[in-house]
């Protein structure tokens, strides 16, 4: 009966504890997020009102390109983020300098470097994170049991279609997403295969390598092919009138924060790549 | 007599200019501090306090962030032109500046094999403060190695000759440069917006340890180089000249050498390739002031440190909450007054 009853006490305690210790979260109330995947999972946790400031990659929900900028994640500096009066800075651990890190700190203000990985469960893993730190453990649990629900109902054929991701801004940088990309990821996730699979990151692309490639599906964020004019600029580009994907002219064109940035968004963005790429 | 009142004149005006130059820049930034507050928070610092309100994070920006940056230029500026003015002396050439000993070529070298190669090797992976300053160290190494080897490749005998010395420059930057690309080349994505940004420079990385590492290498030359004003301007005459009037050439010219690489490379160390400084600058107090390296090394120190703080002032502010990097700047504003100068030149004598 003791046992019983000093047990229940010592639930008590740590019961009593746990509240302690979530009470203690703090509550941000000036949030600058310098990633747009993390901004989308701030707003999709219910935490927009407490946004300050985003980065130039924060396009989604649109509401955010209302706050103020501080431009773009790798040219970002100190002063104009810290001038938001923040009291939390967050960003994944991809661009910022360690200097701008650094000088954050020095000034004793939060800051929460985040690493993300490429995959559904990478973005669990940052959503259970990022609502961790805003103080709210049980919105994030909610947050990924709706994502395994899409996940479920998710039916992807393995069609082994060959995509090639071209980057482009105008014609005179085009880059192609070999492997280790978040692009590269996606299109595996959709059931399609990356056409450039023998080397990492980008590389600048050759009219050989298309040809040699030869994607079935050319996949390019909508601002990149605007910026070479549209389907009928990329076919003036050497090489790729000569491919599959050019002969057909089969060009799929996703917003680009929807289709890398793994937010909370990314069984939605596979559904439809997959369905893109088999239209 | 006169003289000596025109120098401590000019100087004593461009010191005043470049005080109102530091005390605007201080006082502007993304974020808004009124002059009043700025002043009670520097006070705050030396231990007097004023009954100004402030909130704690306007304390840290401005004595943690902007004022090492403003700081910064001021060294980095004037440690440019100096050695610009310098350089120009010893090659007898308007047209002379830091890069064409190699300074710049084998800091960018270094720089992007350590950008580039420091995820392979592991070697190259510093842990601590020795990892922050990495980059740096091996920026200042490159500068300097790159000179070194300008120098050897001229030197003859106890002295080196000046035309020897820009052909062993370009040559040294062809090789560099050469180098460098291929490094470039080799560069994953990431890399190479580390690198592209580096290249146009920025003095965003600003701290209290950036300023005292880069303090001493700018403070030697600033008292070195204008005690050789006189010997310089002998020089002026033609080496052989010199050597009759007993200016030691040889040694002249590896003190100025090694003077104006410390400077320099110290500067594209901390801020990356700032362009146009060292070579727009002596030209534009050649104007004001005369041939007179007496008077032309000083005053361009203290007109580089404008000009520098100026431009940086401009970048972070005109593309405010963003920021330019601040080479574009100096050579935006550069080049065209650069080109103006040459034609002005071309009207009244031949360069």
């Amino acid at each position: 009966m003791l046992r019983k009853s000093s047990l229940f006490a010592v639930c008590l305690l740590l019961a009593g504890i746990f509240i302690a210790v979530n009470t203690q979260a703090q509550s941000y109330k000036r949030i600058v997020s310098l990633n747009g995947t993390i901004t989308e999972i701030i707003c999709a946790l219910g935490f927009e009102k407490s946004l300050a400031g985003v980065d130039v990659t924060s396009t989604y929900p649109a509401s955010v390109k209302q706050l103020s900028n501080v431009g773009h994640n790798r040219t970002i500096s100190a002063e104009p983020v810290l001038a938001l009066k923040p009291d939390l800075i967050i960003s994944t651990a991809a661009f910022l300098s360690p200097g701008v890190i650094e000088q954050f700190k020095r000034v004793n203000v939060k800051t929460v470097i985040l690493q993300q990985d490429y995959s559904i469960n990478g973005t669990k893993q940052l959503i259970t994170t990022v609502a961790a730190t805003l103080g709210v453990p049980e919105k994030g649990v909610v947050l990924n049991k709706q994502l395994d629900q899409q996940q479920s109902a998710l039916k992807i054929a393995k069609q082994g279609k060959k995509v090639l991701f071209i980057y482009a801004r105008g014609a005179g940088t085009m880059m192609v997403a070999g492997t280790e990309t978040p692009v590269d990821k996606i299109i595996a996730l959709a059931g399609g295969t990356n056409a450039a699979s023998s080397f990492k990151d980008f590389k600048p692309l050759t009219a050989e390598a298309l040809v040699a490639a030869n994607p079935d599906v050319i996949l390019m964020f909508d601002s990149g092919l605007e910026s070479m004019g549209g389907v009928d600029g990329l076919l003036k580009v050497q090489g790729v009138s000569q491919t599959t994907a050019g002969k057909q002219k089969k060009v799929v064109v996703m917003d680009g924060q929807l289709l890398t940035g793994f937010g909370p968004r990314v069984v939605a963005a596979i559904r439809e790549l997959s369905q893109k790429i088999n239209a | 007599m006169n003289k000596k009142i025109r120098s401590i004149g000019s100087t004593g005006l461009l010191s005043l200019a470049l005080l109102a130059m530091v005390i605007i820049a201080t006082g502007t930034g993304a974020m808004q501090v009124s002059p009043g507050q700025v002043v009670a928070i520097l006070l705050k610092q030396v231990g007097i306090s004023l009954p100004v309100t402030y909130d704690e994070s306007m304390e840290g920006v401005l004595w943690s962030i902007r004022l090492p940056r403003v700081v910064l230029a001021v060294l980095v500026g004037a440690g440019l032109a100096l050695a610009g003015a310098a350089l120009q002396g010893l090659f007898r050439n308007p047209l002379a500046d830091p890069s064409l000993i190699g300074v710049s070529s084998g800091a960018s070298l270094t720089t992007v094999m350590m950008i580039v190669l420091q995820s392979a090797i592991p070697f190259l992976q510093f842990n601590g403060v020795l990892g922050f300053y990495a980059l740096n160290i091996a920026t200042f190494i490159g500068a300097a190695l790159a000179v070194l080897f300008v120098f050897r490749i001229s030197a003859y005998g106890r002295t080196t000759q000046m035309t020897t010395m820009l052909l062993a420059g370009i040559a040294v930057n062809a090789l560099c440069n050469a180098i460098t690309s291929m490094m470039t080349y080799l560069s994953s994505n990431e890399q190479l917006r580390s690198i592209a940004f580096w290249t146009m420079g920025s003095l965003g990385g600003a701290s209290w340890q950036t300023v005292l590492a880069v303090l001493p290498f700018i403070l030697i030359p600033a008292v070195m180089l204008p005690r050789m004003g006189q010997a310089l301007n002998v020089f002026a005459l033609g080496e052989r000249e010199a050597m009759h009037s007993g200016v030691k050439v040889g040694r002249l010219k590896t003190q100025l050498v090694i003077y104006s690489t410390m400077a320099v490379a110290a500067g594209v160390a901390v801020a990356g390739i700032i362009s146009f400084i060292g070579l727009v600058v002596p030209h534009i107090v050649r104007q004001f002031t005369g041939a007179d390296h007496r008077l032309l090394i000083p005053c361009s120190a203290i007109t580089g440190a404008i000009l520098l703080t100026g431009a940086d002032l401009l970048c972070r502010t005109v593309v405010a909450p963003a920021e330019l990097p601040v080479g574009i700047v100096t050579a935006i504003i550069g080049a065209p007054f650069f080109i103006w100068l040459i034609i002005k030149e071309k009207r009244t004598t031949a360069i």
